[in-house]
C-alpha cells in the first residue's frame, strides 16, 4: 500500500508516477534511527576514516601499510585459521548433526541444541582455561598422553601457537556447525527416501542422487559461516597468545588500545575495513545460499 | 519404551562427549583443588561468590542484558508487526539490514563505535545495550519474524482492533502472548549474548562480568577457573531447564 500508481487519465504531473506516502515508512523510523545511528553510522565512519591520513587528507597509504608486514602475515594467519578450523569441523559436524537429528529422541535433540548454543558462544578466558587445563603444560590430557608414551610438548607445541589455537577453535566451531547445518537435515523428508526406494534406489543411490545434492549448498553455506567465525574470533586468541602470533583481530585490538603504536593513526581502521571485506566474501554468499535453500526447507 | 541401542547415534554422542567434556572436566578438576590443604574442596567457588566484585559485576551484566532485551523487544515487535501487516515495500530493505551485523567482524565494529560516538555517550555504560542490540539483531529479528509468520496475524489484530483495543493493547495483550514461544527464544538469546559479550566490551574499555574474569585470573587463577566454570554451567542448566519445560517447537509452529 506504500506506492500508489495512478494510471492513465492523471492530469497532474506527479500523479502519473509512483508516490511515496509517509504511512508506508513512518512506523519503521524507530528501527531505522537506532540501527542507523548505532550500526550504519559507525561502520560508514570507519570506512571513511580508513582513507584519512594523519593530516586528515584523503589517502590510500593506510591500505598500503595494511598489506605489508607484519599485517600481511596477520591476514594470512587469520584466513588460514578460519579455513582450517572450518575445514576440520565441517564434515564431522555435518555427520553429527545428521545422526542427532535423524536418530535422536526429541529431548536429546533439544538438550543438544541448547548445549551447542552455549558451547558455540564460549570463548575468551573460560575457553582458554579449559584447554590449558586439558592440554596445557600441566594439563590432564597432556599427563595422560605422556604416561601413554606421547609427550605433546616434546616439539614446538604450545597453546599459543597456530596449531594450539586451531585446536582450541575447534571447540566452538564444531557446535556452530551442528547449529547451522541441522535445519537442512531436519527438512530432508522421509517421503524422498521412500520415493527413491520405490523407484529402486538403494541407500547409496539415494545419497549420491538426492541427499548430497540437496544438502551440499547448505553445507557450503555453513562452511562459509564457520570460516567467518574463525577468521574474526578475538577473545580466545587474545586470552591464549602473548603477541607471538600475528592475527588481524589482535593487531586491530592492539592498535585500538594504543599498546602498539603505528606511524599512521588510522591504520587500525584500514585493517578493519579489509577484515569486513574478507568477512563479507564469506557471509554474503552464506546468506544468499540460506535464502535460496529456505525455499525448499519450508514445510 | 523399548529402544534398541542405536550404534551410530551412540558413537556420535560418545565422540562429541569426549571432545566437549575432557576440557571441561579438566578445568573443573583444577577449580576444586585446594592447594594449601591438599585434596579437593569447594573453596574456590565459595571464595568467588563471597568476593565483593562478583555480585557487583553479575548485577551489572544482568541489568545491561535486561536493558538490551527491553530495547530489542520495544523496537522489533512493533516494527515487525507493522511490516507483516502492511506488506510495505521497504520490508526487503529492513530484512536485509537486520542481517548486516553478521557481515561485520565485532573487532571492526568496535573500532567504528570508538571513533563515532560523542564523548558523553562513550562515558555512559548505557551505550553497550544499544550495541548489544545490534549484535543480537540478526538472530532476534529472525526469531520474531518466524514467530509472526506462523500466526494469523491479520485476523488477530482485526479482531482486537474491532473489539476496541488500541495498538499498544493489541501488541501487549494479543500479539506477544500468541507468539510467546518466539518472544521467549528472543529474550533468552539476546540475554545470553549480552551477558557473555566480551570483545566489544573490552575493546571499548568497559568492565562487565566476562571481562572481570580476566582480571581475577591475574590474582587468583584457580578462583578465575571456578568463575569460568560457573559462567558456563549455570546458563547451560537454566537454558536446558527452560527448553525441556517449554512446549515443543513443532507444535507451536503448526498453523
Amino acid at each position: 500500500m506504500g506506492f500508489k500508481f495512478k494510471g492513465e487519465g492523471a492530469s497532474t504531473r506527479g500523479r502519473a508516477f509512483l508516490t511515496f506516502s509517509p504511512r508506508s515508512f513512518l512506523p519503521a523510523i524507530p528501527f531505522l534511527l537506532i540501527f542507523g545511528y548505532f550500526f550504519l553510522f559507525p561502520i560508514s565512519r570507519l570506512i571513511y576514516v580508513a582513507f584519512l591520513s594523519n593530516e586528515n587528507t584523503l589517502t590510500f597509504s593506510n591500505f598500503v601499510t595494511a598489506f605489508q608486514e607484519p599485517y600481511r602475515t596477520g591476514f594470512i594467519n587469520s584466513i588460514r585459521i578460519g579455513l582450517f578450523s572450518a575445514g576440520i569441523t565441517a564434515i564431522p559436524g555435518a555427520i553429527a548433526a545428521y545422526f542427532i537429528e535423524t536418530r535422536g529422541p526429541s529431548k536429546l535433540r533439544r538438550t543438544i541444541a541448547v548445549m551447542s548454543g552455549v558451547l558455540a558462544n564460549t570463548g575468551g578466558v573460560p575457553l582458554a582455561f579449559m584447554f590449558t587445563a586439558a592440554i596445557g603444560l600441566q594439563g590432564q590430557l597432556t599427563k595422560a598422553l605422556k604416561a601413554a608414551g606421547w609427550d605433546i610438548y616434546s616439539g614446538h607445541f604450545s597453546l599459543g601457537t597456530f596449531t594450539g589455537l586451531l585446536i582450541v577453535y575447534l571447540y566452538f566451531q564444531l557446535p556452530l556447525m551442528v547449529i547451522v547445518f541441522s535445519p537442512a537435515i531436519v527438512s530432508l523428508r522421509t517421503e524422498w527416501i521412500e520415493a527413491a526406494r520405490n523407484l529402486g534406489a538403494n541407500q547409496f543411490n539415494y545419497w549420491i542422487r538426492i541427499g548430497v545434492p540437496l544438502l551440499f549448498p547448505s553445507f557450503i553455506a555453513s562452511f562459509l559461516l564457520l570460516f567467518a567465525s574463525g577468521f574474526s574470533a578475538y577473545a580466545t586468541a587474545n586470552a591464549l597468545t602473548v603477541g607471538n602470533l600475528p592475527l588481524t583481530p589482535l593487531q586491530i585490538g592492539g592498535l585500538l588500545d594504543g599498546n602498539v603504536s603505528a606511524q599512521q593513526l588510522n591504520l587500525g581502521k584500514a585493517l578493519g575495513v579489509v577484515m569486513i571485506l574478507i568477512s563479507a566474501m564469506a557471509v554474503v554468499p552464506y546468506l544468499v545460499i540460506q535464502r535460496r535453500a529456505a525455499k525448499w526447507q519450508q514445510r | 519404551m523399548k529402544r534398541r541401542i542405536d550404534i551410530p547415534l551412540v558413537a556420535t554422542l560418545s565422540v562429541l562427549g569426549f571432545f566437549v567434556f575432557i576440557p571441561m572436566l579438566s578445568a573443573f578438576e583444577f577449580s576444586i583443588r585446594t592447594p594449601l590443604k591438599g585434596g579437593y574442596g569447594w573453596d574456590q567457588y565459595i571464595w568467588a561468590v563471597t568476593e565483593e566484585d562478583f555480585m557487583h559485576y553479575i548485577l551489572r551484566s544482568g541489568w545491561l542484558a535486561a536493558v538490551t532485551v527491553v530495547i530489542t523487544l520495544l523496537i522489533l515487535v512493533p516494527t515487525l508487526t507493522w511490516l507483516h501487516l502492511s506488506q510495505s515495500k521497504i520490508r526487503p530493505l529492513i530484512d536485509g539490514l537486520s542481517l548486516l551485523p553478521l557481515v561485520i567482524p565485532v573487532v571492526a565494529f568496535a573500532v567504528g563505535a570508538q571513533i563515532s560516538f560523542p564523548e558523553f555517550m562513550q562515558n555512559t555504560v548505557l551505550e553497550l545495550p544499544f550495541l548489544y542490540f545490534v549484535l543480537a539483531l540478526p538472530y532476534a529479528y529472525r526469531s520474531l519474524d518466524i514467530g509472526l509468520s506462523s500466526i494469523p496475524l491479520k485476523t488477530l489484530t482485526e479482531a482486537a482492533r474491532s473489539t476496541g483495543a488500541n495498538w499498544l493493547k493489541t501488541i501487549t495483550a494479543v500479539i506477544i502472548p500468541v507468539i510467546r514461544g518466539a518472544v521467549m527464544a528472543t529474550v533468552a538469546l539476546t540475554f545470553a549474548l549480552s551477558l557473555g559479550e566480551y570483545t566489544l566490551t573490552v575493546l571499548l574499555h568497559w568492565d562487565t562480568f566476562p571481562t572481570w574474569v580476566t582480571y581475577v585470573a591475574q590474582e587468583n587463577l584457580l578462583g578465575a577457573i571456578a568463575i569460568s566454570m560457573m559462567s558456563l554451567i549455570i546458563p547451560f542448566l537454566v537454558l536446558t531447564g527452560l527448553t525441556l519445560l517449554a512446549p515443543e517447537r513443532s507444535a507451536q509452529r503448526r498453523k
